[in-house]
């Protein structure tokens, strides 16, 4: 990929957006993992938080030390130096979530997708997802990819509340629910595992770059 | 939701800026305070009297034990702040001594105030301001204005001319649909054909428009990432004057460049140290 695909837009006065590419793929998403991971490293004065996407790096930072000028040159210059040579996967790590597959949609999605119920849980558990990104709540990760037969279109009528630990499947994604909260993905089970705890340090269990494994529990 | 009441209170009761404070909404109440302490209010307008009189607002007052503060009604704007010098004493977590609702932790136990609840005082500042010392009101937000400042968004270029000219040149209104997560807008709808994007950073202030055309501001609750088009952020400086619109008022947006939305929050950053400055000389 050509680096004149990099740039930077201002996301308000205390945001810079880097831009890395315009559409969606596995190869963007490992450059945007390598990027965050090469701007966490560096620490540069004045960055508070760096947020990655599917496209590119939201970095927040401190708007009153810093202009929208100087930061985003420091940034663009800190990743076309920066981004090839960082191992972004040395923290990655893998998890293997347990899960109780007796969630209210099992019966409707095996239904709309043509398999036993048995099967649709062979398939979900049947393959390792990257964690694309965290967003939505705290802790929820967009896991891809999940197995073609399994792609469904949201609910028509999002539930008002989904108990947080469910399991569920919307489009090629799967997640787990760390919050109660509204939801319009199609449930399938369901787990006991933490995935937020503003306690713990980190307090989200998934980060960006991380495989996750579901495994099936009687 | 309007960082700056909340950072002028804290100044002139003599806390940090970032200190816990209440932060009020909808309808009244009251406070029985059971030790001294110096407090102020402000942000929405509001009628309120302490121990029986009616109190300013931006304006330090002395609370003595026994004393009531009774908040009868918000009058304008939709978020009341109420400082204490010392500040609430609430417990930090991930940096933060804020609630938040929907995950039900930070703040008083992660929850909303309920009749009956004690809230503790941290330790009483060493300068300790003096009663009756007022905010300068040209120091303040004007928060009686509709205009409402904007700086292009990430996705800005995906919107044409006519949405542009919606968006800066027709007034919008705040619709009931608004809380602490995003602030719906009512008015004529701001065209595109950009669909949905691969979810995206936001930050509190971003203008995303949903394929209906209707936009949305989100605020302080709103998720991390999301995959509406952004076109345009709201100003820092006046995210205070935009938070504080109730459902039905109106708003007129008017596009800055980043230099000058990032100037105008530098100059607010002033005037909370010159109101900051102000106090503790009065102390």
């Amino acid at each position: 990929m050509s680096q004149t695909e990099l740039r930077a837009v201002p996301l308000g006065d205390s945001a810079v957006m880097i831009v890395l590419g315009k559409e969606r793929s596995t190869e963007l998403l490992n450059r945007v993992h390598a990027t965050a991971a090469t701007l966490a490293v560096k620490k540069l004065p004045d960055v508070h938080d760096i947020v990655p996407a599917y496209l590119g790096v939201a970095v927040f930072y401190d708007s009153l030390h810093a202009s929208y000028g100087e930061m985003s040159a420091k940034l663009l210059e800190v990743c076309e130096r920066g981004s090839d040579s960082t191992d972004a996967s040395a923290n990655l790590r893998e998890h293997e979530i347990p899960v109780t597959y007796d969630g209210p949609d099992l019966a409707d999605v095996s239904a709309a997708c043509g398999l036993s119920p048995e099967e649709v849980v062979a398939r979900h558990s049947g393959r390792r997802y990257s964690v694309d990104l965290l967003g939505f709540v705290p802790g929820f990760g967009y896991l891809s990819e999940l197995d073609p037969s399994l792609r469904l279109p949201r609910l028509a009528q999002p539930r008002p509340r989904v108990s947080a630990g469910s399991v569920a499947i919307a489009g090629a994604q799967t997640a787990v629910y760390p919050l109660d909260t509204p939801g319009g993905w199609h449930i399938i089970g369901r787990t006991d595992t933490q995935m937020f705890d503003p306690e713990r340090d980190p307090p989200s269990l998934l980060r960006a770059g991380d495989t996750v494994r579901f495994v099936p529990v009687q | 939701m309007d960082g700056f009441a909340l950072r002028a209170l804290n100044a002139i009761v003599g806390n940090a800026l970032g200190s816990p404070a209440l932060e009020w909404a909808l309808g009244g109440g009251t406070l029985t305070f059971q030790g001294d302490c110096i407090m102020a209010i402000g942000g929405a307008r509001a009628r309120a009297t302490l121990g029986g009189q009616t109190i300013p607002p931006f304006t330090t007052c002395y609370a003595r034990a026994g004393e009531q503060l009774i908040v009868e009604q918000l009058t304008a704007g939709r978020f009341l702040y109420i400082a204490f010098s010392g500040g609430i004493d609430v417990p930090e977590i991930l940096g933060s001594r804020s609630t938040y609702l929907p995950g039900h932790f930070g703040g008083y136990s992660g929850r909303l105030i309920a009749h009956d609840d004690s809230l503790l005082l941290g330790p009483r500042p060493a300068s300790t301001p003096s009663e009756g010392f007022a905010c300068p009101p040209e120091l303040l937000p004007r928060y009686e204005s509709s205009a409402v400042r904007i700086t292009r968004g990430p996705h800005a270029d995906l919107f044409d001319d006519v949405a542009w000219r919606t968006l800066t040149e027709t007034e919008f209104t705040v619709s009931t649909a608004s809380d602490r997560t995003g602030y719906k807008l009512k008015g004529q709808l701001v065209t595109h054909a950009a669909g949905d994007l691969p979810s995206d950073p936001g930050c509190q202030g971003a203008i995303q428009v949903p394929g209906d055309g209707t936009p949305i501001v989100l605020m302080a609750d709103a998720p991390t990432v999301g995959g509406y088009p952004k076109i345009a952020v709201v100003a820092e400086a006046d995210l205070p004057i935009f938070a504080q619109r109730s459902p039905g008022a109106a708003v007129r947006f008017q596009l800055v460049t980043i230099e000058q939305s990032q100037r105008a929050l530098r100059h607010r950053s002033s005037d909370l140290y010159t109101i900051g400055a102000t106090g503790a000389a009065s102390a």
